[in-house]
């Protein structure tokens, strides 16, 4: 089987984010940089597919020059090869996907696995746009996968239930939380992955420019919460009416 | 990076900019390896410290080892780890890939451990005894014992563990009673009782292969009779399987102040005198054989110091700047006033930067003698590998000890950082100190550490290792002084030096006379000296980098000459914040520890000899 999985380097979740004072962009200095965790659950279940099923893992990722430890990461956990694209910077999700696609339909692919969203931009839209490009179907958020006879069997959790959906191969599958547990790259993973060979390209190798469709005008912080108020006080039929009234006058809720 | 262990920086600093080990990777041994791959492995070794380890901490305390049956369990969820832990390869990093490890330079591993180590070191005994008595059989053992055992034992499904100690043999090894009776086949029939034998028995392997030291029959008293055996826990089968149990039985488990979730054993070979062990390597050799083991253990157990050293100081400074309590001394007149971190009151301070300056400069000293080892295995000249090993064997009772001590301090100022809380179990530090306490004592206590460095480290090799190691401070020495931001430092440093030099070739004469016993009584207080030593070099020496790094800095940012420029550069560039913390931990521990070299020196050269000549009445 060829599997495919598109990673993302993002800052660690722990990271304490600062937003440049000029809005466009935040400041990189001192962040540590990791595999978007949705991305992490798509490498481990094409790797254990991989490891049931025979077959390679190729992870595909656009991203500065740094993205390519995210990359090396892949490989120290298991996988065969890396595609590169590393001249999009603040690429919107139209061109990310349109460069993920290019570089995609370049392999032979069975399944393509993404995460989810990018914990960074939330923005959820490359799995979808990716799967159109490539013209293939697509199964969103999946937290349980299957797969037989060319077809896959994914459940999907939604409002109150769970979806179990098939679909042709090849397809396009977002992962979710729940769907594994991704493994530790191991330290032989790691010196394994120095020699594997990762294609570093540019998007005009892909005929793709840097025109993107949507930009991110202004960054800015989220506003500070003003301090809370205590209403003090022994009555409590006092303080209750003194709430009421400031939900209704300066909170202006009801 | 949440830096709940370790500051990662700090350790990126030492190994690139302080100890330049993308040197080693220069050479044939270490040429598979290259910053971005040992960057990639500290993240890994930083995830398994925090998201297998950690989880275990707690829980592993609470939980213990039972002793039920005869038969010893870990804490349940050791296991999972366990399993993770020998998957993702950290069992041997630095042995030969061929062998199974990755060929890791033991300085890389140094910073790994560090983390690993503060994250559970209860648990880290399991595979480090395991790495070390697989050290052995890969030195000293035959083929054939290398065929049986090193696999099995470097991937970890097999575990292992040193036996020394007995009732009647603490400290001094030579008095022990365990016998070795030849058999006609070549092996020998193993009996005697062992105690305090760490991971004796547990139930995360199939097997466990004991290396215990035992006298052949006949063979003379003391040290030199000794020999070493393997025996293993079940015997094997003929296709190499664990099969019968090999007479080695559990008598008990120690019921412990800390590290509860390492299996403290009794351990009784050939109760029913079917106990077989194989000679390994030559007869009467054992204790030289156990060295090898021993003095890996040492440095091991100066790691053990380091890492819970280290995340005593960085849960108090996150605690120090979250508890909020007390307005600020010099609102003192004013009710109103509001309470602050605790961050801001001046003694908090102040031993936040004791324990900063020290931590980072027991890392140093640690990775330093790691270095040393990389360095005896790949350096070209002879004349180079002899003084790399002098350093390595000068400092491992200095690592082991020194550290060890100085780490049960920082664990107990952690405590009185956070208050009462601090004394509860809620938060971590009083368990890192109790876990912490045990490193002061075994693998030789300190006082035979100070023994080793005084009777036999000092005078080794003619005084070569220390005279090398008091040139190398002379180079920091003059480094310091060329920069006017820490001059006086290096002359602080030079009168600290000067004081230890003479006090050391007083050592000399008074060994040679009839006062030789004043050495040997102030073997641990000269001890801690070198240390506090070693450590203001180390420290000096990590300043006098960093203050090259920040002028500069502010040359390029036009901030030359302005405190004020300069602090506010700090407060935006976190690079800058870290070199300008670097320099005041050099300038803080020669103010406030070198200075005390000299009067402790002084006072030991009075030559003193009240706690020998007292009457034992009179104490
Ligand atoms: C939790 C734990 C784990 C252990 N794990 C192992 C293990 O895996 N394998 C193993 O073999 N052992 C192990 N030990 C044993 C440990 O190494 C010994 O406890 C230690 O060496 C001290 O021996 P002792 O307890 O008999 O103390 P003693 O030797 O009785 O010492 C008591 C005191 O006397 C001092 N003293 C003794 N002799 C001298 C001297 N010549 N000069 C000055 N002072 C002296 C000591 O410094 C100490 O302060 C472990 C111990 C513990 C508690």
């Amino acid at each position: 089987m060829n599997l495919i999985a598109c990673v993302k380097q993002v800052p660690d979740t722990e990271a304490q984010i600062k937003v440049k004072a000029d809005g466009s962009g935040i400041e990189e200095a001192g962040i540590k940089w990791v595999m978007n965790p949705y991305d992490e659950f798509g490498v481990e279940e094409a790797l254990r597919l991989k490891e049931k099923a025979g077959g390679t893992v190729t992870v595909v990722s656009v991203g500065p020059a740094r993205a390519m430890e995210t990359i090396r990461t892949a490989l120290a956990m298991g996988a065969e090869k890396g595609v590169h694209i590393t001249d999009l910077d603040n690429a919107d999700a139209f061109a990310t996907a349109s460069a993920l696609a290019a570089a995609i339909k370049e392999i032979p692919f069975d399944l393509v696995f993404c995460g989810q969203r990018a914990i960074d931009d939330d923005s959820a839209q490359v799995g979808s746009i990716l799967a159109e490009l490539l013209g293939v179907p697509q199964v969103t958020i999946v937290t349980k996968l299957e797969v037989a006879d060319n077809k896959i069997k994914a459940v999907k959790p939604i409002e109150g239930a769970q979806l179990l959906i098939e679909a042709s191969m090849p397809c396009v599958v977002t992962a979710q939380k729940g769907l594994n547990e991704p493994r530790y790259a191991s330290l032989p993973g790691i010196m394994k992955a120095k020699k594997k060979p990762v294609d570093v390209k540019k998007a005009a190798d892909y005929g793709i420019s840097a025109d993107f469709k949507a930009n991110v005008a202004k960054m800015m912080p989220p506003p500070s919460r003003p301090p809370g108020k205590i209403i003090q006080g022994d009555d409590p039929a006092v303080k209750a009416a003194e709430l009421v009234k400031l939900l209704r006058e300066e909170a202006k809720v009801i | 990076m949440s830096d709940i262990l370790v500051n990662s920086r700090d350790q990126k600093f030492l190994l690139y900019e302080q100890l330049d080990v993308e040197k080693l990777f220069g050479y044939e041994k270490f040429k598979d390896y290259s910053k971005d791959v040992v960057d990639m492995m500290l993240g890994e070794a930083e995830k398994m410290a925090e998201e297998v380890l950690i989880p275990t901490y707690a829980e592993g305390d609470r939980e213990g080892c039972r002793f039920e049956g005869g038969k010893v369990s870990v804490p349940a969820c050791y296991q999972d780890a366990y399993r993770k832990f020998c998957e993702g390869g950290w069992l041997c990093p630095t042995k030969d890939p061929e062998i199974g490890g990755q060929g890791m330079p033991a300085a890389v591993f140094s910073a790994c451990v560090e983390m690993m180590d503060g994250a559970n070191f209860a648990f880290m005994m399991y595979p480090g005894l395991t790495a070390g008595a697989a050290g052995l059989v890969e030195k000293y053992g035959t083929d054939e014992q290398k065929e049986k055992y090193l696999s099995k034992m470097l991937s970890g499904e097999w575990t292992g563990t040193m036996c020394l100690t007995e009732p009647g043999a603490g400290s001094d090894v030579g008095a022990l009673r365990t016998t070795a009776k030849r058999l006609p086949d070549g092996t020998f029939l193993i009996s005697g009782t062992k105690c305090f034998i760490s991971c004796g028995d547990h139930d995360l392997a199939a097997n466990i292969i004991h290396p215990v030291l035992a006298r052949i029959e006949g063979d003379p008293p003391g040290t030199g009779g000794i020999s070493i055996f393997l025996v293993p826990k079940y015997r094997l089968n003929e296709d190499g399987s664990p099969g019968e149990l090999n007479d080695v039985h559990t008598g008990n488990i120690e019921h412990k102040m800390g590290i509860k979730g390492s299996a403290t054993c009794t351990l009784n070979f050939g109760d029913d005198g079917k106990c077989v062990g194989e000679l390994l390597g030559k007869e009467r050799q054992g204790m030289r054989i156990m060295f090898q083991m021993m003095n890996e253990a040492r440095l091991e157990v100066g790691m053990q110091g380091l890492g819970h050293a280290s995340a005593a100081y960085q849960r108090s400074l996150r605690y120090s700047k979250e508890r909020i309590q007390s307005a600020p001394i010099w609102e003192m007149k004013n009710p109103a006033a509001k309470p602050v971190p605790i961050i801001e009151h001046p003694d908090i301070r102040r031993t936040l930067l004791w324990m900063k300056s020290y931590v980072e400069g027991l890392r140093a000293l640690n990775y330093f003698a790691a270095l040393a080892l990389d360095m005896t295995h790949v350096a070209e000249k002879q004349r180079e590998k002899d003084l790399w090993n002098g350093f390595l064997e000068l400092l491992t009772p200095i690592c082991k000890a020194f550290t060890s001590d100085k780490a049960m301090e920082i664990c107990s100022y952690a405590i009185d950082i956070h208050g009462g809380y601090g004394y509860c179990s809620e938060y971590p530090v009083e368990q890192y100190m109790r876990d912490c306490k045990i490193a002061t004592i075994y693998e030789g206590t300190n006082a035979i550490q100070a023994l080793d460095l005084v009777g036999r480290k000092l005078g080794a090799n003619r005084g070569a290792n220390v005279t090398a190691l008091f040139e190398k401070i002379g180079e920091t020495i003059a480094r310091a002084k060329g920069l006017p931001a820490l001059q006086k430092e290096g002359g602080f440093l030079e009168e600290a030096l000067g004081a230890v030099v003479e006090l050391t070739r007083q050592f000399g004469r008074w060994g040679k006379s009839a006062s030789f016993m004043i050495p040997v009584l102030n073997a641990r207080p000269y001890l801690m000296i070198l240390g506090d030593l070693v450590v203001g070099w180390l420290v000096l020496q990590a300043g006098a980098i960093a203050e090259e790094k920040l002028e500069g800095i502010y040359r390029e940012k036009g901030a030359e000459g302005s405190r004020a420029k300069q602090r506010a550069l700090a407060r935006k560039d976190e690079e800058v914040a870290f070199y300008q913390g670097k320099v005041a931990s050099a300038v803080y521990f020669t103010a406030a520890v070198l200075p005390t070299i000299q009067g402790r020196c002084r006072g030991i050269g009075l030559g003193d000899r009240t706690p020998i000549e007292m009457l034992e009445a009179s104490f």
